[in-house]
Parts: structure tokens; sequence; C-alpha cells
């Protein structure tokens, strides 16, 4: 008999990465390069760093392999010590996140509550703290919010374009840290109205504008059950989480006649007939003396029984979500200088020892991934190269992200750019802040700059 | 003696404005004769712990202005003064007086045309009670002020909680500012009853964290740039603090000015007595010394022997000034002794009131004498039976301002969720509502006769007013009735006067019927018949008659049913005397058709 464990890891791991298509179309998001790792270890490495050692990864089919091999190649070079368990759906489906944690395969998986992450994200916070947070309440969920990082503004490839952050509007009370309100910025039109109810419970409420969403939840059990009962939801963070936010504040309806028994009413979605403490838990508080919050009468947490609470990670926290084009590129920029926080007592190997590298160009700021073929008279400033990728002769690459499979013949220059998998630049080639996507042939002696050079885009 | 308190106060002096009076008529009629400053809380005059407070914060130039009854208040200060009591040796009190203000603005608009104030300085609402330090706050606004030179107020704000004693429901207010302490937002909740309060978008946007609280308590103390007088000068319709406020946060971009609030805890305590429930409620604190340092004044010139015995719970004891207790006399609690009270030897004083000069009470007794100076007050007649605390809960229940509980309906979260869930809530309505119905009614069927629509329209339009206001089916038949006997009296008088109302009641015929339908309907149609009698005296005689005949006659109401009322109708009114041949007749009538049965 194996002890159940008190937290299930889940990593959502089948994000399309639409929000940067320009080089995520084709390559799983996951599988992106950022310094010597792809972006999916730096999470895996946190969830082992706290203690997991067990994850759940939904992925989807036609990456399932791709990322697995990955994965394998990580744990068989001892970087990586956990044990994945896949689960994948079609890519047709088009599911949400909440949509996905809703599988029939998940669903059959949990069994304990559920601490959910998101392949995105690259952070040094011990998730233990955000566990005991929930811990300590008792509570249905906690999520895990950044102080924003101001991404400092980097000259980024691609056409010029200015970066509106989304802003979410979230409220947390002062003294309890629950998190009472939870909304995106442009919900509202000019005026944010709350209830009046709200404020009175909750009498200091500091709401902040620029907090960043890690997408990390814990989730109580009976949220996992609500959700496969509920299939209105989409994703996690536009849908289920405000709606659970909200729902503290109700009170369940007392049933009218308490003879009736409720057992068959399978009609009954309400989200209070899942949100049931045990009497055990509520007996044990009310003899209690301690109490959540002073200055009135209540009892303690207001007898709520949908409690929803931030771990507000410290100042100086490190927390990046890979999600758009300058989180990407000035993550990778600054990865070397983060490495030591994010990977723990891990290593950081520049160049590997699996890579041919005949160039004596190649800086300090260089990371140069197993299977590189740097050719002689070649020059290399703070740039990244692929698994598998080659450079031919006097060419030069500055500032930029080569990933895997690259082909640069002779001759070529190129400067702050992504050139993404597979794709083949023809001698002679100038680029300079350019995206140049998956299997995009450029072809000889052509210049471009500013451009996103792209097949998949042609869809959109 | 000393003379410094007559020095001229510095010129950096730190100056306060105290507002001696409240403009509003909270206190009225004990306002008219004693000012609100000379009010006396826990036995002092209030404006003494005023300015304690102010000269114990470290002000050293007080303003006091005052509107009426200057002529009490600047003998209490001149007493004060000869008196040397604590706050004349480190501050100076100028009283200005101005009997044309009529608000709060007012005063600070003249304040400003005098020119006395030199820089930053506090200012008092009317009735501030205090023990904060000034200092620190006037030196945290000018710092304030070195980084936004449009600063002009600091409001001061307590800890409180929503629902705690001290925190007046009309006080009560939410305040959004910024990690800056900056107020970008300030509402009173208690006027508006609203179930959401609305925030502009911009505030949270522009600020990285806003802290929105609904747990301050206003001290009523502000410090104040000089900009702030001017701006009261500018803008004329700035009646109150609150306008002022309210003004500066809607036209920031115009008058280029903002506000900053403090927030203070723990022992730091400032309230203000603007109504009589706060009156109550600094009482019993200043009582509680939560105050401390400045408290009530403390027992002078009592004579305590040291083996006389109080048992001790002093503060259910009220001893006077100038009280002997002598040696082995025991005062026990609930007892009060007045002013000179001489307790002799031995003797036990248990939950009475005492004072030294015999009583002219008619309830005074020859064995209420205790001593030479002690004489034994009966409040009333069964004293015995009621023990202190009651007698002066009696006493002071005036006091007991009916506040609106404080309530916390985890209920009124519906709205923030699904509508069909906010449809389960049934309100019952407020009486008004019936009155409302009723001129509903009036107008449908005055405007239905008018243009002669159908009964059938009319009876959908007074059913459909009747579940918007949610009236019981009782109150519907009464109050339909009443309107058409309503519409009845527009009717020219006149000879024309019968034949038309029984023209406009046969018009009407679809709607009795449709109302009347029942022995309860009938009651409650007699009813309506009888209010209108009763109220209107210029009624014909023969009105009520020739309704009930009417009535009887067209099988609306029964004869029993008539007779029954009848029987509740008081015997010597008017009514009593229009209708009683009419029921004579009923009853003649029945007998008749009863004998008749017999007959047959």
């Amino acid at each position: 008999m194996t002890v159940q464990c008190e937290f299930q890891a889940v990593v959502l791991a089948a994000g399309k990465g639409s929000r940067m298509l320009e080089f995520t179309a084709g390559k799983p998001k996951c599988l992106l390069p950022v310094g010597s790792k792809p972006l999916i270890w730096y999470i895996l490495n946190s969830l082992q760093k706290s203690g997991f050692t067990e994850a759940i990864m939904i992925v989807l089919e036609d990456q399932k392999t791709e990322i697995q091999s990955a994965i394998e190649n990580e744990i068989g070079n001892n970087t990586l010590n956990i044990k994945i368990e896949y689960v994948s759906f079609d890519d047709k489906e088009d599911l949400g996140t909440a949509d996905s944690l809703r599988l029939k395969e998940v669903q059959e998986k949990i069994k304990s509550d559920v601490l959910v992450v998101s392949c995105d994200l690259i952070t040094d916070v011990n998730f233990v703290d955000v566990l005991n947070t929930f811990r300590k309440h008792n509570a249905s969920m906690t999520s895990l919010l950044f102080p924003s990082s101001n991404i400092e503004p980097v000259v980024v490839p691609g056409p010029r374009s200015k970066h509106k952050p989304e802003k979410d509007l979230i409220g947390i009370d002062e003294r309890t840290s629950r998190l009472v309100f939870s909304a995106s910025a442009s919900d509202f039109e000019e005026e944010v109205s709350l209830p009046m109810s709200l404020l009175k419970k909750h009498q200091h409420i500091k709401l902040y504008s620029t907090l960043c969403d890690s997408h990390v939840y814990v989730l109580k059990n009976w949220v996992m059950q609500y959700l496969k009962s509920e299939d209105n939801f989409m994703s996690l963070k536009g849908e289920l989480i405000p709606y659970i936010v909200k729902k503290q504040l109700s009170k369940p309806i007392k049933p009218a006649d308490t003879n009736v028994s409720t057992v068959n009413d399978k009609d009954v979605c309400d989200i209070f007939s899942f949100a049931k403490e045990d009497q055990l838990s509520l007996d044990i508080r009310e003899a209690s003396a301690y109490n959540d919050h002073k200055g009135d009468l209540k009892p303690t947490y207001n007898e709520d029984p949908i409690r929803c609470y931030a771990y507000l990670a410290p100042k100086g926290c490190i927390g990046i979500r890979i999600n758009t084009l300058p989180a990407y590129w000035s993550t990778n920029g600054k990865i070397q200088d983060i490495w030591d926080k994010v990977s723990g007592d891990q290593k950081l190997i520049k160049h590997s020892v699996n890579a041919d590298i005949k160039s004596n160009q190649v800086d300090d700021k260089c990371v140069i991934w197993d299977g590189a073929k740097l050719s002689e008279k070649t020059s290399f400033k703070n740039t990244l190269i692929g698994m598998n990728a080659s450079v031919n002769s006097f060419s030069r690459v500055f500032n930029s992200i080569i990933m895997n499979n690259v082909v640069i013949k002779e001759k070529v220059a190129i400067e702050n750019s992504i050139i993404s998998d597979n794709a083949v630049i023809e001698s002679g080639s100038k680029i300079k802040n350019c995206i140049i996507g998956n299997h995009y042939l450029i072809s000889q002696d052509s210049e471009h700059a500013n451009e996103i050079l792209t097949k998949a885009l042609m869809h959109f | 003696m000393s003379k410094s308190r007559n020095t001229v106060a510095k010129d950096n002096a730190t100056q306060a404005i105290v507002i001696a009076d409240t403009f509003e008529d909270e206190f009225v009629p004990i306002s008219n004769d004693v000012p609100l400053c000379l009010f006396r809380v826990v036995n002092r005059p209030l404006i003494d712990y005023t300015l304690e407070f102010l000269s114990l914060g470290g002000i050293e130039e007080t303003f006091l202005f005052c509107c009426n009854h200057v002529a009490a208040v600047k003998a209490h200060i001149k007493k004060s003064i000869d008196e040397a009591v604590g706050w004349t040796l480190t501050m100076k009190v100028h009283i200005i007086v101005s009997e044309s203000c009529w608000s709060f603005g007012d005063c600070l608009r003249d304040l400003d045309a005098k020119g006395l104030l030199r820089g930053d300085f506090v200012l008092l609402e009317p009735g501030v009670i205090s023990n904060i330090q000034l200092l620190p706050l006037l030196k945290k606004h000018s710092e304030v002020f070195q980084l936004d030179k449009g600063a002009a107020m600091t409001l001061i704000y307590q800890e409180s909680s929503i629902g705690h004693m001290a925190l007046c429901p009309q006080d009560e207010t939410i305040i959004a500012y910024n990690s800056k302490n900056r107020v970008l937002f300030h509402k009173k909740t208690q006027k508006t009853k609203e179930k959401r309060v609305t925030f502009p978008l911009e505030i949270f946007i522009e600020n990285s964290s806003v802290s929105v609280r609904h747990n301050l308590k206003d001290t009523h103390i502000a410090i104040c740039s000089p900009a702030v007088l001017p701006l009261f000068s500018d803008n004329f319709d700035f009646q109150t603090k609150d306008d002022f406020v309210k003004g500066l946060l809607i036209n920031e971009d115009i008058l280029g000015s903002t506000i900053y609030c403090q927030i203070l805890k723990g022992s730091n305590y400032g309230s203000a007595i603007s109504n009589w429930r706060m009156y109550q409620a600094v009482s019993l604190e200043l009582n509680n010394k939560w105050v401390y340092p400045i408290v009530p004044t403390v027992k002078r010139n009592r004579t305590l022997p040291e083996n006389s015995a109080l048992m001790l719970q002093l503060e259910k004891i009220v001893i006077g000034p100038n009280c002997i207790i002598k040696k082995g006399a025991k005062v026990t609690a609930g007892s009060i002794l007045g002013k000179g009270v001489v307790i002799n030897e031995d003797i036990l004083i248990t939950n009475v009131l005492i004072q030294s000069t015999k009583s002219d009470d008619i309830l005074a007794q020859p064995i209420d004498k205790i001593g030479e100076f002690a004489y034994r007050l009966r409040a009333c007649e069964d004293e015995e039976d009621l023990d202190l605390d009651k007698l002066l809960a009696n006493k002071l229940s005036r006091l007991h301002i009916g506040d609106d509980l404080y309530e916390y309906d985890g209920d009124s979260d519906d709205e923030f969720s699904d509508s069909s869930e906010e449809l389960s809530h049934t309100y019952s309505p407020p009486p008004d509502d019936t009155k409302l119905f009723f001129t509903e009614v009036v107008d449908s069927l005055t405007r239905g006769y008018e243009d002669k629509l159908l009964c059938d329209n009319l009876i959908l339009e007074v059913n459909s007013s009747r579940y918007a206001y949610n009236i019981t089916l009782k109150e519907v038949n009464y109050n339909v009735i009443k309107a058409i006997l309503t519409l009845s009296q527009n009717l020219p008088n006149g000879t024309q006067y019968f034949p038309q109302l029984s023209q406009l009641l046969s018009y009407f015929s679809p709607i009795l019927k449709n109302y009347i339908k029942n022995e309860a309907a009938m009651a409650d149609c007699l009813q309506a018949i009888e209010d209108i009698a009763i109220s209107n005296t210029e009624l014909k005689d023969k009105w009520v008659i020739f309704l009930l005949k009417y009535l009887y006659e067209k099988d609306f109401l029964s004869e029993e049913a008539i007779l029954k009322w009848f029987s509740n109708v008081k015997q010597d009114s008017k009514l009593y005397n229009q209708v009683e041949p009419f029921a004579n007749w009923l009853q003649e009538a029945e007998e008749e058709d009863s004998s008749d049965d017999e007959s047959e």
C-alpha cells in the first residue's frame, strides 16, 4: 500500500504560445530554449526542489513524443529527477486550461489536493511556501502572485511594436491575505464597483494592478470534483478562479427541508455542495481560540466554506512567465545572471561537451547545446546555439537565439534575431532584428531587417 | 506668579484652529442654552479636554472660533486662565468671534480674511477629544508637502472597526489611498445605503496598489497647509470638511490640490462629539481611560479616613466635591454622594443617592435624614425595588439614539453572483408602498372613468400595481373600494349627485364584482366605507345610506355582513345615526323573511 501524497502536481504544457506564434508555431512552447535548458525544465526543476517526486503533465498528442524525449534526455543527464505521467489530448479539441483538468485521464489520477503549474514559469519561489499558506487556512484555493517584474525595455526582434501588458486587478485582504477580488482591468470601462458586503467583510483591502499571476494554483480536491461536474469553465485564470473568488462572499443556500436527502439531487451542482468541510474541522475551529480577523464578533473565517488566499512572493523573488516575445527575449538575455537562483544547485553548462566547437571566437555569454557544430572562422557573441544547429565558416552571430537544427551557411551575418527550428540561412545573407519562423528558408545574399519571416503567420 | 502665559506667541508657534460651534441641529434644544464647547462631558466642559489635548499635542497658539454664546465661552476661558489650568502654561488661546457665520466653511473663510495663520496648522471640527501627538503629524505633513506641493490637507484617521461603539454610523467612510497615503477616493456610506460602491478605474490603474479601507474612524482632526483657507474662500460651496474633501477629489486637476491621510493605531485616540450617540460613546471611553493622558477629573477635596471602607468599586460610586466620609463608614457600589455630604461614623451606605441639604421633594420623608449633612434622596416612590443601574438606565434611555444596528448580511452578496439567487430574496415592503399603491389605483380608475376604458383592463392594471408593490389581497380589496369612493367625492354636488354616483358605481360594477367576492372582502369594503365616512365630514348625510342600499340591492353586500359590521360601529358616532335606519330596515326585512318562511 502506498501512502497517499498530500499534493499532486499537474503541469499544464499543452499551451501553444499563442502570444508569440512567430516562433512557437510548429514547436512545443515548453521546449523553447532558455539558456542551456528547454523552458519546461525550469518548472520541473522547481517542483523537484519543492519536494515533488512525481508530476502529471498535460500535453498535446502530437507533441507528446518530442516533449517526452526532451525530458528523458534531461533525466538521462541527471539534471532532473522527477517521475512524469503524461496525459495527452488531440490538438483539434481546442481545450482551455480548465477543460484539460477535466479530462478523464487527469481526473482519474487526481486523488488529493492539486498544485497546478504552467509550463512557462521560471521562478525561484519555493512552492512549499505557497502550499503552507494553503495548509494554514485549509484553503479552497491559493494562488502565487509576483510583484510585477517590469520587463526592461529591450530591443526586441521583429517590427517595432508596443507591448501593452495586460493588467489584472487583484484585491487582497491586508490582514488575512484572503484573495477577495480578481478581475482583468479590461473588464471595466471607467468604473469598478465593489459590493458593500465585500467592503464590510474585508475592511482593509489592498487592490493591486501590477501583480503578475503566476498561474500557480493550489486547488482543494473538491475544486477538481466541482470542475468535473461543471463544464462551463474553459480556462482557470479567466473563469474558474474568478468564480471561486467571487463565491467566497456567498453563503450556501440553506436547504428548505433538511429531511429531504440531497444525495439524489444530481442536478444541483451548487458549488457549496462540493465545498463542505468535515464536521471535525468545524468543531475544532469552533473550540479553538484562533480567529483570522479582529474588529468584529464574527466567527473565524466568517464561516465561509470557500476561502481563497494569495501568496505574494517576497520582494526580489524571480517570477517570469515566458508567454510573450519580450518576456522570452529579455529572459534569455539575463538567464545567466539569474541562473543560480532559478536552478538551485545545478551547474550551468554553457558549452555542451557534445558540441563540435572549432571556432575560437565564442564569447563568455554564449550557450551552445548538444550536437551544435560551429566551424572554423566563425564569430559568436551573446548567442544561444540550439541542438544540432550548424554554422559554417565566415559567418558571425551576435545577440541572437538560434534554435535546433538550424543551418547557417557561409558568410552569413545575424544580429539581434531569433531563428526557429530547422530554418536554413543561405550563404551571404544579412539578418538584423528579425524573427525567422520554423523551416523557413532565407535565400542567398538576401538582406532582412525588422521583419517577421515565417510560414505559420500566413494562416492568420 | 509667572506671567509667561501672557507673553505673545513666538512667530513660528504651531497653530491650531478650533471651531467651537456645531452648525447641525443635533443637540437642539440643549445647545440653544449651552454652547457645545461647554457641554459637560464626564463632569468637565468639553472645551477643557480639547484645549488640554492641543497643548499636550504640542500646539502653542489656538484660535477658538465662536459664533454663539460668546460671553459664556469667554468667561470660561478667562476662568481657566485665572485658575492656571494645565494648558494655559504652554498655549495661548485667542477667541475669534463672528456671529455671521452659518457653517464650518464660513468660519474658515472668515479666518482667511483675518490672515492670522502663518504656516501649517491643525484644524479641529467641533467637539474633538483626543490624545494624539500632533507634532509628528505636522512633520509628516510637511515632508509630504516637500514632495507634493499640492498637498493641502492630511486627514487623521484612527483604525477602528465598523460596528464599534465609538464609530459613529454617520461617519462610516470608505477611503482609498495609494502607497504614498494620498487619498484617491472618499465616500460616506451611511447616507447612501447603496449596495455597491463604485470606484473610478483609473485610480487602480495609475497606482500599483491601492488600499481600500472601511475600518477607519474620522478623528475630525486635520493637518492643513496654508492653502486650505484660500481654497475655502475660493469655493463658496464648501460648507463642511467633507465638502472640501469631495470638492478637491473631484476637481483635483482644476484646484491642483491633493489630500493625504494618516492612519493612527494603538493607543492613539481621537473622536468628536458630533451627536448624542457620540456623546455617550466618548463619555464611556473617557471614563474607561481610553484617552489617557486625557482623563476625567479625579476626586478632590474628599476626606477619606484610613479605615473607612469604600467597597472598592470606584467606578460605580460617585462622590461629589468636599465630601467627608468618617471612620468606619461604608459606602458600597451604586451610591452617589452629592456635594459636601458628610457621612458619620459607622454608617453603611448602600445603593442610595445622598445630598447634603434637606430635599424639598414631596417624596422626602423624615427617615431620610442620615446625618446633619446627609439626606437620602428618592428618585421615585418604589425605589426599593429598583437597583440603581436600572434607574439610571431609565433616566438615560433617551440617550440611546436609535442606530440602525450594524448588520452583517452575508446574503447581500448575491448581487455579486447570479441573478437567479437574487430573486430568492423577498423584502417585506415598507408601509409606504400601500399608499403608493392606493394613489396608483386612484389614478388608474380616474383615467379609466374619464376615457371609458374597459373595466377588465382596469382590473389588470390594478393587479399589476398590486404585484409591483406586493400588496396583500385584503389591502387590495380595501384600497380599490376606497379609491372608487374617493372618485365619488369629486362628483359635482347638487341634485345631480346621487344619479351620477349610481352611474359611477354601475360603471365600476365589474370591478366591484371582481374584488368583493366573499364575506371577508365585504368586511374590507365596509371598512373602507366607514373610513371614508368618518374622515370626510363634508359628505352628504345620505351618502352612506345611499351607498349601502345600492351595494345591498346589487348584491355586492349581504345583509349579514352589513349587520355584523354595524354591530361594531360605535353607538354615539354620527355614522351610527346615519346607518341606523337602514340597519333597522334590514333587521325588519330579515324578520319578515323568517316569519314568511315560518308561515309557509
